[in-house]
């Protein structure tokens, strides 16, 4: 992968990732939107979604070794950047439960 | 930017880049020769067809700031409307379309505009070299930016402006509410000004990743080309959404497509989503740019280098990515349900950080270094204050409950006016400050700038800060009397008092620009002794720049220990001894030599060329839709000479860029700057692809609306046409692998056919588009579909008349490394469209 | 300062947040802790502007030694998450808290025209109740709002009783309002609409008795209609 590659690749993940999450969820929640709560099966499988999203950065990780030089190191920080994003723009699927 | 195929790291085993310097000659030599080739021509004429990025980065920013002039008279009526509950002077239609007006023009006119101007000006100066990438391109948009925003104007002049709020939401917008042409003028009008956008960002992309001085790698540049590098992409990707908006409520009010009437399947949301997705990224759009340049003023401001650079480059990256996950914390009120709402609110919290690590990084650089109070460092001080209270208001309305008290309230005005005046108007006008002497080779006469800092932001601060209390007070935004609510008086006069004092304050800061060009003394080269190239030549800047483009041994150095080795020709490419206009292309990672660049001259082209696309605008305006396709045949024809200007001509043999370096032409290079520009527009392309496709599942799956009718589209007779569409775009994809007259023949055969197929299904088996809105998205992608064919045969003709013209040989490759490209990306989108009608044949 | 200067400064603010539109005068539960958000929030602005002007007063000086580390990711990192994490936990909270439930309460509808509103809700007998720009609700309980429009988008805002909610066409939006106590309050339409947006305005009925009679009024209630 070239330098620009590994550095977008973080951030683009987070993209992917919640993206797709939030289509699931406008699937899931499609023709309710009332007080009804999700279906558990649904919230079930956006957590599942998101956890996996959260695992598949390892391998980025281990892509983007730590350095002193600057050129290492900003591939580095960007994936942590999509990992962080990963994590916190999509926490909501586990303390949410309504529609 | 997948054309970045040679590995960095390859590049760094291999050794250092070492370019040996050019033994110097006398600097008015080449300061004469240089100037034969690159100055524009004379007269008005030469205004015409000038293509230079220096003359048309100021011309951008100049005409910006007529709009922006404009812009804040209009808000002056604004806010004389407001100043009493009666509403003095307007009558509601008016004033409905000033305010409209007022947000648009600052927006379209006035912000993107502005930064584009900056980008084009500044950044071949600071990345070593002598012009953007595709010069007549540049001129392009500057026409169609003039055109589109006189043609906004007009209509304001005559009363037919558009009236709907500058986010335009349907079915307000639509023909039953809106008839008349005002919100045509607005759809219209916009998408011939974002050509300009478009434009700006495909080349800021190439000129960045491809020209920069050689050994200047990718984590070395100056923090503000990683700005543009993260505007112009978020530009091609963050436009698109709003052009396909456009496009498609321009059609459903022309030709009564329903994509967004919930009585025929369409959904109002469905533009939300469009316009949303670019209007966020916008915001960031506008304050990138600004941002990086006070990453580079502050520095020098204070005597120092930037602080954690890594860390800024890293929230930059955040924030390009980031900005496209808030769009909906402008919908928070629509009904979404709440852990969408969740999701996004998380998001737009979380884009704080990377903003926070900036402003950090900056204060933390002022403590490293020693801050002198120039008259920059004013502006600077205006920013933080104004910014940071604008960012923390902006916290406060991603936090959902908050949001449906303060959303659509005066609160929201006094929060946007905090960050683009702060986030962007404060930055621009310590740019402006701080390069003035470049553009002008003047000094500064002292005194009326500060007095014009001090009035700004009494003004300004005046004007809007207690603006957030009439939000809370419940004012809402978009009202011109307010005759029930008394308490909301003093308020709203005082914020119309200050507004006066806010103009008072930019029309002195606008004196002392003239004072400035008009009365200023001789300014000195690099008067702030700044560590960059692009202070280090002549001031004001010649047409052509650097008199030799800097080699590895130039860079880091003060601009001053420097600027004489560039002129006297020690660097790359001096002078201009074959009498054409060159410069040096490098590497992707890390800015090896790669090729020499040879650029057009001047030409009237682009003002040809966008004059009659605004042909198609006004007929389209006018409602003459038969007049409006003819006028098409222009907008090609020119197209087709615009490209002849780029093919292979004169002597194409290597060039000796340095001692011992020799280069080939473009024409003979596989990577040439035009391949990486079509990259860049692919890019945008298939955003606006993916837009029509977000289209396509929002009203499948979200929109609960009415049933569509039995579609007779969903037939045997089409199911074969579109296999065969299918079969003969991907013949065609393999045809464009080969470089031979035999193989492009057939390549164009396939499109043509496949383009006739395309006919007859619309003509025989689609589905009536105004009867549901699933029918009029299949004939949107259709013609998506059909227009790129239709492109894709005309490269491929184009193609085989370079064989015909014997312009294509073993070493030249002509236009069909474009060509293959296109059919590459045509057949890929378009056989995506038939699985996806496919897909949605079969769920229904 | 003295103390009646001090009491007069209060007496001002109080007098400033004041008004039949007010989010700052909340009327209902719902309101109310948007209205402790809202305050929340701002005493942590003021705190945080604050902090960053002394930062760049303190920044005017000799050159000083400077850890990179400590301004990028201390302060630009750590701090602004800490900060931002517990504002967007205390969002989600109340959001979650004053959501439309499914417990069963008075519900009554709203439909937006350009340019009034028609309401509905369950009289006496069952009956359906419509009125013109008066929406009759009990005082104390919670009471969902459908919200539906006829034409363009409009928006259905109360600001003392609670945030606003979308009337799109297409669309059946639900919101939650709740009043404390009976009275009148105001409300209006919050999202451009055109020509007659800024006289888009209603009012809210809170009853102690429920279903109210309505009587009386019946002759004013149909001043609205088209
Ligand atoms: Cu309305």
């Amino acid at each position: 992968m070239t330098w620009l590659g590994k550095l977008i690749a973080g951030p683009m993940l987070w993209a992917l990732i919640f993206s797709l999450v939030y289509a699931l969820h406008g699937w899931a929640c499609a023709g309710q939107p009332g007080p009804e709560g999700l279906p558990p099966l649904s919230q079930s499988m956006l957590i599942g979604v998101w956890v996996l999203g959260l695992l598949a950065f390892i391998p980025l990780l281990r892509l983007t070794r730590p350095g002193a030089a600057r050129h290492d190191r900003l591939p580095r920080l960007a994936t942590w950047t999509g990992l962080v994003a990963t994590a916190f723009t999509l926490f909501p699927v586990v303390i949410i439960t309504s529609c | 930017m997948t054309d970045a195929t040679i590995d960095p790291e390859a590049a760094e085993r291999a050794a250092p880049l070492t370019i040996s310097r050019t033994p110097p000659r006398r600097a008015l030599a080449l300061h004469r020769e240089l100037t034969r080739v690159w100055r524009n021509d004379r007269g008005l004429w030469g205004q015409i067809t000038a293509v230079n990025h220096t003359t048309l980065g100021l011309r951008f920013m100049g005409t910006a700031l007529v709009f922006f002039a404009i812009g804040g008279i209009l808000s002056m009526l604004i806010r004389a409307q407001l100043a009493t509950h009666q509403g003095a002077f307007l009558d509601t239609e008016l004033y409905n379309q000033i305010f409209t007006m007022h947000g648009s023009i600052m927006m379209f006119l006035f912000a993107i505009p502005m930064l584009e101007g900056l980008g084009i000006w500044l950044l071949p100066k600071l990345l070593g070299t002598r012009d953007m990438a595709f010069p007549r391109l540049t001129a392009l948009g500057y026409w169609c930016y003039l055109f589109g925003g006189l043609i906004m104007l007009t209509a304001l002049l005559f009363g037919v402006a558009p009236h709907d709020g500058w986010f335009m939401y349907t079915p307000l917008s639509d023909a039953t509410h809106s008839p008349g042409i005002n919100a045509d003028v607005w759809l219209l009008g916009v998408t011939f000004v974002e050509i300009s956008a478009i434009a700006a960002a495909v080349e800021i992309t190439v000129t960045i990743l491809r020209q920069r001085a050689p050994g200047m790698r990718l984590t070395e540049m100056p923090l503000f080309a990683w700005y543009m590098l993260g505007t112009s992409v978020m530009m091609l990707v963050g436009f698109p959404p709003l052009i396909a908006g456009s496009v498609l409520l321009e059609l459903e009010r022309a030709f009564g497509w329903p994509f967004f009437d919930p009585t025929r399947g369409g959904d109002p949301l469905l533009w939300q989503h469009l316009f949303w997705l670019f209007g966020h990224p916008e915001v960031y759009i506008i304050f990138l740019p600004a941002a990086g340049a006070m990453s580079m003023i502050i520095p020098v401001m204070c005597r120092t280098t930037i602080l954690g650079y890594g860390a800024i480059v890293a929230a930059i990256l955040a924030l390009v990515f980031l900005s496209f996950g808030l769009w909906v914390h402008h919908m928070f009120t629509v009904g979404i349900p709440h852990m969408a709402l969740a999701f996004f609110s998380a998001a737009s919290v979380l884009v704080a950080v990377p903003t926070a690590v900036q402003v950090f990084a900056w204060i933390g650089t002022m403590w490293k270094g020693h801050p002198q109070f120039h008259l920059p460092m004013y502006h600077i001080l205006g920013f933080f204050l104004t910014f940071v209270m604008g960012g923390l208001t902006g916290v406060m309305l991603a936090i959902v409950p908050f949001n449906w008290q303060a959303h659509d309230t005066a609160f929201v005005t006094a929060h946007l006016h905090y960050v683009l005046i702060g986030g962007f108007v404060f930055p621009m006008m310590a740019a402006a400050t701080y390069w003035l002497p470049l553009i002008t080779g003047k000094r500064r006469v002292k005194g009326l700038g500060e007095a014009a800092f001090w009035v700004i932001l009494l003004g300004f601060h005046g004007t809007f800060f207690i603006m957030h209390l009439t939000g809370l007070l419940g004012m809402p935004r978009r009202v011109d009397v307010y005759p029930d609510n008394p308490e909301w008086v003093w308020l709203n006069l005082t914020s119309s008092i200050f507004s006066f004092v806010l103009t008072i304050g930019f029309a002195m800061f606008v004196l002392d620009l003239i004072l400035q060009v008009t009365l200023g003394k001789r300014e000195s080269r690099d008067p702030w002794r700044a560590p960059t190239l692009d202070w280090a030549m002549p001031i004001p800047s010649p047409s052509y720049n650097f008199a030799s483009l800097p080699i590895p041994q130039h860079l880091g150095k003060p601009a001053r220990d420097i600027m004489l080795a560039l002129a006297r020709g020690e660097g790359a490419l001096a002078g201009a001894p074959r009498g054409r206009r060159e410069l040096l292309v490098t590497s992707v990672g890390d800015a090896r030599p790669h090729h020499v660049a040879l650029l057009p001259g001047n030409t009237a082209l682009p003002l040809w060329l966008s004059a009659s696309i605004g042909v198609f605008v006004l007929m389209m305006l006018a409602s003459q839709y038969l007049l409006a396709g003819l006028s098409l045949m222009p907008v090609a024809v020119l197209i087709w000479i615009w490209a002849r200007g780029m093919a292979p001509a004169g002597v194409l043999g290597e060039v000796e860029a340095s001692p011992g370096v020799h280069l080939p032409v473009h024409h003979r290079s596989a990577q040439s700057l035009g391949r990486s520009g079509l990259t860049a527009f692919l890019v945008a392309d298939g955003t606006l692809f993916a837009s029509l496709m977000f289209g396509v599942a929002f009203l499948s799956v979200v929109t609960s609306g009415v049933a569509p009718p039995v579609a007779t589209a969903q037939s045997l007779h089409s199911a074969i046409g579109l296999a065969a569409i299918g079969v003969a775009l991907v013949l065609a994809a393999r045809c464009a692998q080969t470089n031979t007259p035999r193989a492009v023949a057939i390549g164009l055969g396939s499109n043509l056919l496949s383009l006739l197929v395309l006919i007859w299904l619309a003509i025989t088996q689609m589905d009536d588009p105004t009867i549901h809105a699933r029918d009029a998205l299949r004939a949107a992608l259709a013609g998506y579909a059909g227009l790129h064919v239709l492109v894709a045969a005309c490269m491929a003709a184009f193609v085989l008349d370079q064989f015909r013209r014997e312009e294509i040989t073993p070493q030249t490759q002509g236009a069909f490394g474009a060509w293959r490209m296109w059919q590459r990306f045509t057949s890929v989108v378009v056989l995506i469209s038939v699985l996806v009608l496919a897909a949605q044949a079969g769920l229904s | 300062m003295t103390r009646p200067a001090l009491i007069l400064i209060a007496a001002l603010t109080l007098a400033a947040c004041d008004g039949p539109l007010s989010t700052l005068h909340p009327s209902g539960p719902i309101a109310t802790e948007i209205a402790w958000l809202w305050w929340a929030m701002l005493v942590g602005s003021v705190f945080i502007t604050v902090f960053v002007l002394v930062l760049l007063v303190l920044a005017f000086g000799k050159p000083r030694q400077v850890q990179a580390r400590f301004w990028t990711h201390g302060l630009g990192l750590w701090f602004s998450m800490a900060i931002l994490s517990s504002v967007l936990g205390a969002g989600l909270w109340v959001g979650e808290r004053i959501l439309p439930r499914d417990d069963g309460a008075v519900t009554v509808q709203a439909h937006a025209f350009q340019w009034g509103w028609e309401f509905t809700h369950t009289g006496a007998d069952a009956q359906e109740e419509r009125t013109f720009d008066v929406l009759h609700i009990p005082a104390g309980q919670p009471v969902d709002v459908l919200i539906t429009s006829e034409d363009v988008i409009h928006s259905f805002w109360v600001p003392q009783l609670a945030g606003k909610m979308d009337a799109i066409p297409g669309r059946t939006n639900r919101t939650r309002i709740e009043a404390d106590a009976p009275g009148i309050y105001e409300g209006l339409c919050a999202e451009f609409c055109g020509t007659g947006h800024a006289r888009m305005r209603f009012s809210v009925q809170a009853h102690e008795d429920w279903p109210p009679d309505l009587s009386d009024q019946g002759a004013t209630s149909q001043e609205g209609q088209p």
